[in-house]
C-alpha cells in the first residue's frame, strides 16, 4: 500500500472512531438526561452501610472530624479489608459513585440552584474513584496488601461522608425520595 | 477568477443565513451568553462582505492574500468557540473543575498529535508549494476541532457535568460540521489540485453545502428557548448552603489523609 492509500485508511478508521465514540458517549448522555428517580436508585449495588460506617468511623467522627483520641485507628488490615468486602467491595463503592454522580446530575436539572452542591457531590464521587484507581494500580503491581488499608479505608470515610452529605441534601426536600435513598445507600 | 452561478449562491446563501443567525442571536440576546460565538458569525459577515468587493475591485493576488488571511481568523475563532464551549460546560463553578485539568492536557496533546501524524501522512498533488500548506492547514484544523468536540462529549458524560441545551446545539452543529469536514479535506489532499480544479470546486460546494446546514441548525435551536428549570424550595435554600460548608471541609480532611 502506496502512502495515499495508508492516508486515506488512517482517515477512515479515525473518523469511524471518531463517529463511535461520540454515539456511546451521546447514547450514554441521553440515558443520563432520560434518568428517573427510581432507575437511578435501582442502579445503586448493594453495600453494607454498617461496615463501611465502622471502616469509616475508625478514622473519623460523625461530623467528620479525623479522630486523634486513643480508641481511633484500630482496625487491623485484615479487618478493614474484611469489612469492606476485599477489592470486590470497592469495586461496589466505585460503581456506585457513578450512580451517585448521575444523582448530582439529576439535582442539577431539577434544582440548578443546587449547582454548588452538585459540584461538590461529583468531586466527592471523582476523588473515590480516584483512590479505587490507585488501589486497583497496586493490584496490578502486586502491592494490594499494603495500600489497601490506606487507600481503601479514605475510599470508605469520603464515601461515607458523601452519602451523609447526600442524605442531608433529601432530608429537607423529599422525605419519600429521602427513605428510598437511605434503603438503596 | 470566475465565479459560477453555483458559487455565487452559496456566497448569498452563506450571507443570507449569517445574517440570520446574527439577527437570532440579537434578538434573543444570546449574544450574552455566547459572546465569542456572536463574533465568529458576525466575522463570517464581515468575510463574505469583504471577499466579494476584494473579487470585483481588487486583482487575483490581493483576493489571495484577504482569502488566506480571513481564513486564518476563522480558524482562530473556531478555536475560540470550542474553548467557549468547554468553558461553560467545564466551569460550573466559575473555575475549571480541577478533576478535569489532566484530562484536559491529555486530550490536547493527543489530539495535537493524531492530526499531526495524519497530516503528515496527506501527499497532496499540487502545483505550488503554497497549495500544498492551505491543503495541509485545513486538514489539521479540522482534525483537531473534530477531535476537541468528541472529546468534550466524552469528558462530559465521564464526569457528570451536563450540557445547557444551547450549548448542546452550537457544540453538536460545529462537531458534526468538523467531521464532515474531515472527509472533505482528505478529499482535497488526495484529489489534490493540478490544472484541473473541478473536484476541488466540487468537494467546496459539499463543504459549503454541509455548513450551512450546520448554521440552519443554530438558527433553529438558539431561537428556541431552554427547558424550563424547576425553582428551588426554600426550604432547602439554607440547608444548601450548610451543606455545601460541610463539604469543603470534608474536601479538605480527605486531601489531608491523602497526605498522611
Amino acid at each position: 500500500m502506496d502512502r495515499t492509500g495508508i492516508f486515506i485508511s488512517a482517515v477512515l478508521i479515525f473518523v469511524v472512531s471518531l463517529i463511535a465514540i461520540a454515539a456511546y458517549y451521546y447514547r450514554r448522555a441521553r440515558k443520563s438526561n432520560q434518568n428517573d428517580w427510581d432507575n437511578l436508585l435501582n442502579r445503586l449495588t448493594r453495600v453494607d452501610r454498617s461496615s463501611i460506617a465502622e471502616v469509616a468511623l475508625d478514622v473519623i467522627d460523625e461530623s467528620g472530624r479525623q479522630r486523634t483520641d486513643q480508641g481511633s485507628a484500630v482496625l487491623e488490615p485484615q479487618q478493614i479489608w474484611k469489612l469492606l468486602g476485599g477489592m470486590e467491595g470497592i469495586e461496589a463503592l466505585k460503581a456506585n459513585c457513578t450512580v451517585l454522580i448521575d444523582l448530582a446530575f439529576y439535582l442539577q436539572q431539577q434544582y440548578p440552584e443546587a449547582l454548588v452542591v452538585t459540584e461538590q457531590l461529583r468531586l466527592s464521587a471523582r476523588e473515590i474513584e480516584w483512590q479505587v484507581g490507585r488501589l486497583r494500580g497496586a493490584a496490578e503491581s502486586g502491592k494490594l496488601a499494603g495500600a489497601f488499608p490506606m487507600y481503601g479505608q479514605r475510599a470508605a470515610a469520603a464515601y461515607y461522608l458523601m452519602t451523609q452529605r447526600l442524605l442531608d441534601l433529601y432530608q429537607q426536600g423529599d422525605h419519600l425520595k429521602l427513605t428510598a435513598l437511605q434503603k438503596a445507600l | 477568477m470566475h465565479l459560477t452561478g453555483l458559487d455565487l449562491l452559496f456566497w448569498a446563501a452563506g450571507l443570507g443565513a449569517h445574517l440570520m443567525l446574527l439577527c437570532v442571536l440579537l434578538i434573543r440576546s444570546r449574544f450574552k451568553g455566547f459572546p465569542i460565538f456572536t463574533m465568529f458569525v458576525a466575522s463570517n459577515i464581515g468575510r463574505t462582505v469583504a471577499l466579494y468587493l476584494v473579487q470585483f475591485y481588487g486583482n487575483k493576488a490581493s483576493y489571495f492574500y484577504t482569502y488566506w488571511s480571513l481564513a486564518i481568523l476563522d480558524t482562530v475563532l473556531q478555536l475560540s468557540v470550542v474553548y467557549e464551549m468547554y468553558s461553560l460546560t467545564f466551569r460550573p463553578l466559575g473555575q475549571w473543575a480541577h478533576d478535569l485539568q489532566g484530562p484536559f492536557i491529555w486530550l490536547v496533546a493527543a489530539s495535537i498529535g493524531v492530526a499531526a501524524g495524519l497530516t503528515w501522512l496527506a501527499a497532496p498533488h499540487t502545483r505550488l508549494w503554497m497549495q500544498v500548506v492551505v491543503i495541509k492547514g485545513s486538514f489539521f484544523s479540522s482534525t483537531c476541532m473534530s477531535e476537541l468536540f468528541v472529546g468534550m462529549v466524552a469528558l462530559s458524560v465521564m464526569a457528570g457535568l451536563p450540557w445547557k441545551t444551547h450549548v448542546a446545539g452550537v457544540s453538536q452543529g460545529l462537531g458534526v460540521y468538523s467531521i464532515i469536514d474531515v472527509l472533505i479535506e482528505a478529499g482535497h489532499s488526495y484529489f489534490g489540485v493540478d490544472r484541473n480544479t473541478q473536484v476541488y470546486t466540487t468537494l467546496s460546494h459539499f463543504r459549503m453545502s454541509a455548513y450551512l446546514c450546520c448554521v440552519a441548525y443554530w438558527i433553529v435551536t438558539l431561537s428556541k428557548d431552554a427547558k424550563e428549570t424547576r425553582k428551588l424550595p426554600e426550604s432547602l435554600r439554607g440547608q444548601l448552603i450548610l451543606i455545601q460548608a460541610n463539604l469543603n471541609l470534608d474536601l479538605k480532611r480527605v486531601r489531608a489523609r491523602r497526605r498522611l
